[in-house]
């Protein structure tokens, strides 16, 4: 059986699903490679590819509140917050 | 007749203005038409946003407010990510907010070269901004908003004598979440979706979301209205005498020449500018929290005469993750000390220009940087890495590949991003030169006008949102045949 896709990982399929064509397929492709040992190797020898795929997994990474609220990043109390002040004053 | 195969009939709707577009451009127009007395329709392509859902998480927010995912690329050397917003209050909802004046030397520029003395009036202009600066609570932001990162680059500024400043913004209650360009959870940034596009509802402008315009129908030279598609599929046309098409620099072009209009000069969907932009990051001894303040909220003008401007640039964790110029263990050691890490743009205001076409329904954005625009990186980032020094960096991170000292940088080794792109149905007062006139109103058709980034018909070295807003408010004024009230008692006035 299939394991499901943890939430890290599914919002940066989000993300990727809402790029265009052909984005889309290049960034599916850079992804399966940085999550393999081998494909993180062959990204290694292009500075550039290597950095997107590098920099899109570790936003997946860092927009998990386990990695993003020890760098003192709270996005739940910073939306909380934000929406109980727009309540209190009556905002849009 | 049977259901099968029978062309669902078109919903009609009659309007003195259809306006195409909620963003920077179609909101004010639309707001300031119905507020004068007009019947008005806005079709906006995207969705109406709840501010409820705004998460402070950048990736998933990336996914819902951008067109694309944020995602939207240029094709030429190098490929240059373009985020554009995607819904009521268009890019205004997920821009920084920052709001400056058209400069003078722009506006003169626009005089001698485009022939378009009124658009280019000061004077004339000057209540036109005022207006929009009122609307929207544009205040500067005050150095305990404006956070850690500011105080950076200020620190380094004044140590170098560069001239600097605190940013003026669109915001009001603002308590520094960080992350306007993800959905202000607060809705403090004074978005166009929260304060024109409720205005125009409530002076009854029909507002439409979901709604995709395919065409621009005019006959005998004349506006005649618009046709859509609805979000259940269904056709809607409205009618109506004159059209406002909004779309934004990328799409507005796509429209025009698929309704088979502003081609004459061969100008539509040229003379793209973009003022491309990038990030560079320092590693303070202290502690920064830079997503803790307004994002982009300082700016360093010193080197504006040469087409570099220094600004503000910050987000949280993911964002910064995103956007680092390392990888590997680099990468990890650098996001361990995120919260000492401090950020700052740069931007150029661009004499290379680009172009939209179409590719089977899609924009296809071609882009090449100047080799004068590339000097104008190369020099930005050395006097950038000379700004976080003499902050007290311990480490500086530009963003260039490992060993590439900016004088070196070739166009590939500059990783781009770019948030204003103008100039594809620019204005020029003589035909042959240009899509709209000095009214914005297009050449060689009555009743059909652009109020975009695309009519702006040079690089500003600015953000564009207030120029935009500023040339809307104009343009609706003329279309209600009234001048633009010079103060609010005079608007109270004139609307009693």
């Amino acid at each position: 059986m299939r394991k499901p896709a943890d939430p890290v990982r599914r919002g940066l399929d989000v993300f990727v699903d809402a790029a265009p064509q052909p984005q889309r397929s290049g960034l599916r492709l850079l992804l399966a490679l940085e999550r393999r040992p081998r494909g993180r190797r062959l990204l290694g020898r292009a500075h550039a590819v290597d950095q997107l795929a590098n920099g899109l997994v570790a936003m997946g990474r860092y927009e998990d509140p386990a990695n993003a609220v020890p760098l003192g990043w709270d996005a739940d109390a910073i939306a909380a917050r934000g929406r109980a002040l727009r309540r209190e004053d009556g905002r849009l | 007749m049977s259901g099968r195969g029978r062309r669902r009939e078109a919903r009609v709707l009659d309007a003195d203005v259809c306006v195409i577009g909620a963003g920077a451009g179609g909101a004010v127009a639309a707001a300031e038409l119905a507020e004068g007395g007009m019947r008005v329709v806005v079709l906006e392509q995207g969705p109406r946003h709840d501010a409820d859902r705004f998460s402070a998480r950048p990736l998933e927010m990336l996914a819902r407010l951008y067109r694309d995912g944020g995602q939207t690329t240029t094709l030429g050397s190098p490929p240059i990510l373009l985020p554009l917003g995607r819904g009521l209050g268009g890019t205004t909802l997920v821009n920084s907010g920052t709001c400056f004046r058209t400069p003078a030397h722009v506006l003169a520029r626009w005089r001698d070269e485009f022939g378009l003395e009124a658009l280019a009036d000061e004077d004339a202009l000057d209540p036109c901004f005022a207006r929009v600066e009122r609307a929207l609570s544009i205040g500067e932001v005050t150095p305990e908003l404006a956070g850690g990162n500011a105080a950076i680059a200020r620190r380094g500024a004044e140590a170098l004598g560069w001239s600097h400043g605190f940013l003026k913004r669109n915001a009001r209650g603002c308590i520094g979440s960080g992350v306007c360009a993800f959905g202000c959870p607060t809705s403090a940034k004074q978005h166009v979706g929260i304060t024109y596009v409720p205005r125009a509802e409530a002076a009854g402008a029909q507002v439409i979301a979901g709604a995709d315009v395919r065409r621009v129908l005019v006959e005998r030279g004349q506006a005649r209205g618009v046709e859509a598609r609805l979000l259940d599929g269904g056709r809607l046309e409205v009618r109506a005498p004159a059209v406002v098409v909004a779309a934004g620099t990328v799409h507005t072009p796509l429209l025009l020449a698929r309704s088979g209009l502003g081609r004459d000069s061969g100008q539509l969907g040229q003379n793209l500018a973009l003022h491309p932009a990038t990030g560079a990051f320092a590693l303070m001894d202290e502690l920064v929290d830079m997503a803790k303040g307004v994002p982009q909220s300082f700016y360093v003008d010193e080197f504006a005469a040469e087409g570099i401007m220094f600004e503000g640039v910050a987000g949280p964790p993911s964002y910064v993750a995103m956007s680092l110029p390392l990888s590997g263990r680099r990468h990890a050691a650098a996001m361990a000390d995120y919260r000492r890490l401090a950020m700052f743009g740069l931007m150029v205001s661009d004499r290379s220009r680009g172009s939209v076409r179409s590719l089977a329904g899609r924009p296809v954005i071609r882009y090449d940087l100047l080799a004068e625009d590339v000097a104008r990186f190369r020099a930005g980032l050395a006097r950038m890495e000379e700004l976080f020094r003499a902050a007290g960096a311990r480490e500086v991170y530009l963003p260039l590949p490992h060993g590439v000292a900016p004088a070196r940088a070739r166009p590939r080794d500059l990783k781009l991003m770019a948030f204003h792109p103008l100039g594809t149905a620019r204005a020029d007062a003589r035909p042959q030169h240009g899509v709209v006139d000095g009214d914005l109103r297009l050449h060689g058709v009555r009743g059909v006008h652009v109020a975009d980034g695309s009519v702006v018909p040079s690089s500003l070295g600015v953000n564009p949102q207030l120029t935009i807003m500023a040339l809307a408010t104009r343009l609706a004024f003329g279309l209600l045949g009234r001048a633009v009230p010079r103060t609010e008692e005079e608007a109270h006035v004139l609307s009693d």
